[in-house]
């Protein structure tokens, strides 16, 4: 968010912008949870690793293709 | 920095009287989406839970008066010590620090409030259930859990009923958390008033924000690993149990990955607290913001790379142990930039010794203390002499007590005046601090030299040539445990009848949250401040 000009609170960009980095840690919190049950229920490092790295390339997706859409 | 130069400050004061209508009596704590009104539940509940934890130390004092077994029997003593733990991290010190984030981060960066005032009240809300189950497990068949806050297997796969519920309860405290933590992040990053840049937020901001980034990176595995251990109870993996070809350690991994960042979790906002006293009276701005900033990032980014510092005696091989030893070590460069920072602050500053002050201090002479002998438990070939020992027990109290808890006190005294609009009693915040200091030195000093002599932690036992030693940490236990009392009526003779504070009634205050009056009005920034 641009802190330069004031925005009232519940202005409908401030919104989406606080649900946008509300879903982006929240999503972070699942891949931390989903993925370390995942890789000590498979085993070994190669998965813990897998999981992180599918997590980072769906994030750069979703952020390269909302960009994309405008 | 601390002290923000707003040379034009606007939108604080108009506007409140036609807001201040809102449920009044039980609907309005239950009901409340306002930031303050949220910050004094935490708050309120922490210290609930605070009193709660500290009955428990106070069983395990007793109980360690003298040898032998006399109060408890060893089963319940064991209980005592685990919800002891689990009850001061997550039931007294996180939501404490939590009260004060949700009073102050608005106020200090000029917000309205925070960004999800309903997930907020949420937060809150969750924590009342879990508190019950951990304290109810106590009573279901098997007693409460009773292996240690660190939980490890395979006692907990073997536990009763109790672990069940410590589970479910580490579960929702940690959803808590979570929602908590996205909150603070989005609060600060989207809610800045205009021109305030995030190196002229105030450090407590700047501590909070690493703080959070830290709770979403970590809470998520300890919810994992406990998760795994309840599959491991009742549906037939074996994670970590042997038996079935699972590992132990790996749970000891698992969880301090968790464990060590949260250390610094409980930390950091009391270094944000103090960052913020010592300036105010001190008369002078924060010495090194900039650095101060840094080495709070730096702390947390070296956190999640020591977990295995604390598991020096598990077979460890020579690499790891030799990379977590310097690790650990490495920690104490930022941590010594920022007591640095402190004293330089200080430094031929027109320095007054109010509470909050004294509490500062305070903080700074026994953390240091604490962080000290944090490095004797990081050498790898001493850990493995004192390794679970009450060496261990003065260590960690030094940092959580004298550290977190001594910067909560410094902090309630500092805001309480912009709380609840009335100066607390002066005389009685200093005679709570002075027994307080010497009555925590009383209790854990001792424990170091108990724990060098050999003394295990988590015994309702022990051998002769210990009596003398315990004995007198007992009695401090319970001097500082009834001193904790004065600070309730000092608070409550504060709210109920203290003389009228100012809008500032710190003269070195210069952060945004004096810019209104004192009490805060229910609803404040609603026009964002200009910060210049």
């Amino acid at each position: 968010m641009d802190t330069n000009a004031p925005t009232k609170p519940d202005d409908p960009r401030r919104k989406s912008a606080n649900l946008r980095t509300a879903l982006v840690f929240a999503s972070i919190a699942i891949v931390f949870f989903a993925g370390i049950i995942a890789t000590k229920w498979i085993g070994g490092p190669t998965i813990g690793i897998g999981v992180m790295a599918g997590a980072v390339v769906l994030f750069l997706v979703f952020a390269i293709g909302r960009n994309l859409r405008k | 920095m601390s002290s923000i130069p707003h040379d034009h400050v606007a939108g604080h004061g108009e506007g409140h009287e036609e807001h201040a209508h809102h449920p009044a009596g039980i609907m309005r704590w239950i009901t409340t989406t306002n930031h303050k009104d949220i910050g004094t539940l935490y708050l309120w509940f922490s210290f609930t839970m605070f009193i709660v934890g500290g009955v428990m130390a106070l069983t395990i004092r007793a109980e360690l008066f003298q040898p032998g077994l006399q109060v408890v029997h060893p089963e319940f003593f064991n209980s005592m010590t685990t919800l002891h733990g689990l009850i001061m991290v997550f039931g007294a010190l996180m939501p404490g620090a939590v009260g004060f984030a949700n009073w102050m981060i608005p106020l200090q960066i000029g917000a309205p409030d925070m960004a999800f005032a309903r997930m907020n009240n949420w937060s809150f809300w969750l924590l009342p259930p879990a508190a019950i189950l951990l304290v109810t497990s106590l009573f279901v068949p098997g007693g409460a859990a009773a292996a240690g806050w660190t939980l490890y297997p395979p006692l907990t796969i073997q536990a009763g009923m109790g672990m069940d519920l410590t589970i479910f309860a580490i579960h929702i405290m940690g959803a808590s958390s979570i929602m908590g933590s996205i909150n603070i992040i989005t609060t600060i990053l989207n809610l800045r008033a205009p021109g305030m840049t995030l190196m002229k937020m105030p450090l407590f901001c700047w501590t909070w924000l690493i703080t959070a980034y830290l709770l979403v990176a970590v809470m998520p595995v300890l919810a994992g690993a406990v998760t795994m251990l309840l599959t491991d109870r009742h549906f037939g993996t074996t994670f970590f149990n042997a038996a079935g070809g699972g590992d132990p350690v790996l749970f000891q991994h698992v969880f301090w990955f968790f464990g060590h960042p949260e250390v610094y979790i409980i930390i950091m906002p009391a270094f944000g607290i103090i960052s913020e006293i010592i300036p105010t009276f001190s008369r002078k701005p924060l010495f090194g913001y900039a650095s101060m900033v840094y080495a709070v990032a730096g702390i947390a980014v070296l956190s999640f790379l020591v977990w295995a510092h604390h598991m020096f005696t598990t077979g460890l091989p020579t690499a790891g142990l030799l990379f977590y030893m310097y690790a650990t070590m490495l920690i104490a460069v930022p941590t010594g930039v920022k007591v640095f920072n402190w004293l330089a602050t200080m430094w031929k500053g027109s320095l007054t010794f109010e509470a909050p002050m004294l509490f500062a201090i305070g903080f700074l002479f026994l953390f240091t203390i604490g962080g000290f002998t944090g490095l004797v438990c990081a050498i790898q070939p001493i850990d493995v002499q004192i390794q679970d020992t009450y060496y261990v027990v003065a260590h960690f109290h030094y940092v959580m007590v004298a550290g977190t808890l001594f910067a909560f006190f410094g902090g309630t005294y500092y805001w309480l005046p912009k709380w609840c609009g009335r100066m607390y009693d002066e005389k009685l915040a200093e005679i709570h601090f002075w027994l307080s200091f010497v009555f925590f030195n009383i209790t854990f000093f001792p424990m170091h030299f108990l724990g060098l002599a050999g003394m295990p932690r988590r015994i309702p036992d022990y051998a002769q040539q210990f009596a003398d030693w315990n004995m007198v940490a007992s009695i401090g236990a319970f001097g500082f445990g009834f001193t904790q009392l004065l600070f309730f009526y000092t608070v409550v003779k504060c709210i109920r009848s203290g003389p009228s504070a100012p809008a500032r009634p710190w003269e070195g205050g210069t952060t945004l949250e004096w810019t209104v009056p004192s009490p805060a009005p229910y609803h404040t920034f609603e026009t964002p401040p200009i910060v210049k």
